[in-house]
């Protein structure tokens, strides 16, 4: 075995020279989870917003549930998944098993939760007369929740970057509905429990350096962002 | 004068409290109107039934032609003749500028017509100075008056003001209420409550006092005994 001192040297060497099938997983990676995310937001934030705004029956139940799926682990959500998507499920028509499709499924059902429940607890920490004052000043209620989401956009961020953080890091999911394909559906965490399970663990340092850069990144655009909001307020 | 709008037998309650007990009032053109009541007397609500914020629990609309009883009707065409302020004016987390364009920008107003237009009104209400400020920074009394003149550029034909100088300072007092009458003399009808008569310098054209959710009209001239 390596010692954890010349892993990491051949780890960073790795990176600085580029190799090819060293990136190709960061890009799968970043690929698949960038767009597990742009495609739930949307979707999340209008939750949030009539979760938050909109008094309906079942609203305090269907909280309760979204912050339940919080805990959810990667692996019932890939092993449900792999269920509903293998030949025999009900989805197994559609061929997405062990497609990147079916990887952004699964991150999109492990990502939406945190969205929504952090979404609702920055939106209902907001000032709830953002959406009246648009509403007064003529804007249309779909435009109304716009202009809530802006103002409420420090705590939305920090849902955002959570929820980026859970679905870029999880080996769960993306290892039972992805198969773990090179070049195809392996992805970072994949990658690392693969390469660890051989013994190379240069690769697998190399991809967690990039997944603690990333981490230091997201919290630094976070912390800047934020600070900006406490500035102005 | 002719009532554009005509507030009916309108109730109210929440939590199995009645707020608002059959109230019955009209609005005319051009009137400045001070809403007195006691704090719970239902004054706010009554404001933000008006502005199409608040549904009644029963309640006839006369407006635009009516008698209306369809609710959703009347919430928009509410909220497209009237601007309701809170208490405590929320501002957007931008420009002076960018808050007092917001609702022409709603009204898909072309930008060139907006900067002439907000520059016009903040010039108007001696607020240009602040043009570029952020709304954070500014102070409670300058605020206000920035959400007015964000309501006012939107030239609505019903101004509702909840307790517009309470916790003020004699000179943001002074300069509020300066605005108001402005706005009334720029044809824009004003509704604005307080729990104190004492107006003086408003060219109140009607008062109105709320006790324990019912109405009782007074004559203006009751206005200098103080009666709540």
């Amino acid at each position: 075995m390596e010692s954890l001192t010349e892993a990491s040297l051949q780890a960073i060497y790795l990176l600085a020279t580029g190799d090819r099938a060293l990136w190709a997983i960061i890009g799968i990676s970043f690929s698949v989870s960038l767009r597990a995310i742009l495609i739930a937001t949307p979707f999340a934030l209008v939750i949030a917003f009539l979760l938050t705004y909109q008094k309906f029956p079942g609203r305090r139940l269907l909280i309760a549930l979204f912050n339940t799926a919080l805990s959810i682990p990667a692996v019932v959500v890939g092993l449900t998944l792999y269920m509903v998507l293998s030949r025999a499920g009900p989805l197994g028509d559609l061929k997405l098993l062990f497609t990147q499709n079916a990887m952004i499924i699964g991150q999109i059902i492990l990502c939406f939760p945190i969205l929504v429940a952090m979404g609702h607890s920055a939106l209902q920490a907001g000032d709830r007369r953002v959406f009246e004052t648009a509403i007064t000043l003529g804007a249309k209620p779909w435009r109304a929740m716009f202009t809530v989401i802006h103002e409420a956009r420090f705590g939305l961020t920090a849902a955002l970057v959570a929820g980026f953080g859970r679905i870029i890091a999880e080996v769960g999911s993306s290892m039972m509905v992805g198969g773990n394909i090179l070049n195809h559906t392996r992805n970072i965490p994949t990658a690392i429990a693969l390469e660890t399970s051989r013994g190379f663990f240069a690769q697998g340092i190399a991809l967690g350096i990039v997944l603690l850069l990333l981490a230091l990144t997201l919290n630094l655009l976070l912390a800047s962002i934020q600070g900006k909001g406490e500035i102005k307020a | 004068m002719t009532p554009w709008l005509r507030v009916k037998a309108t109730c109210f309650s929440r939590n199995k409290r009645e707020i608002l007990k059959n109230i019955s009032v009209e609005f005319s053109e051009g009137e400045l109107i001070l809403l007195t009541g006691h704090n719970g007397s239902g004054k706010t609500t009554l404001l933000r039934i008006i502005a199409g914020l608040l549904k009644p629990d029963q309640g006839l609309f006369e407006l635009n032609g009516g008698p209306w009883s369809n609710w959703r009707f009347i919430r928009n065409s509410l909220r497209q003749n009237t601007c309701y302020l809170h208490q405590q004016p929320y501002l957007f987390d931008c420009s002076v500028f960018n808050n007092v364009a917001y609702g022409l920008r709603r009204q898909g107003v072309g930008q060139q017509e907006i900067t002439s237009r907000v520059t016009a009104a903040l010039e108007a209400a001696s607020l240009d100075h602040l043009q570029r400020r952020h709304s954070r920074e500014l102070s409670g009394g300058e605020q206000q008056r920035v959400a007015m003149v964000r309501a006012w550029v939107l030239t609505p034909r019903l101004m509702l003001l909840d307790e517009p100088v309470a916790n003020m300072d004699k000179q943001a007092r002074r300069l509020c209420l300066s605005l108001i009458n402005q706005l009334y003399k720029d044809k824009v009808s004003v509704i604005l409550t307080s729990h104190d008569p004492q107006q003086g310098e408003l060219q109140l054209t009607r008062h109105l006092h709320l006790y324990q959710g019912s109405m009782e009209p007074k004559p203006i001239d009751t206005l200098d005994k103080r009666d709540t």
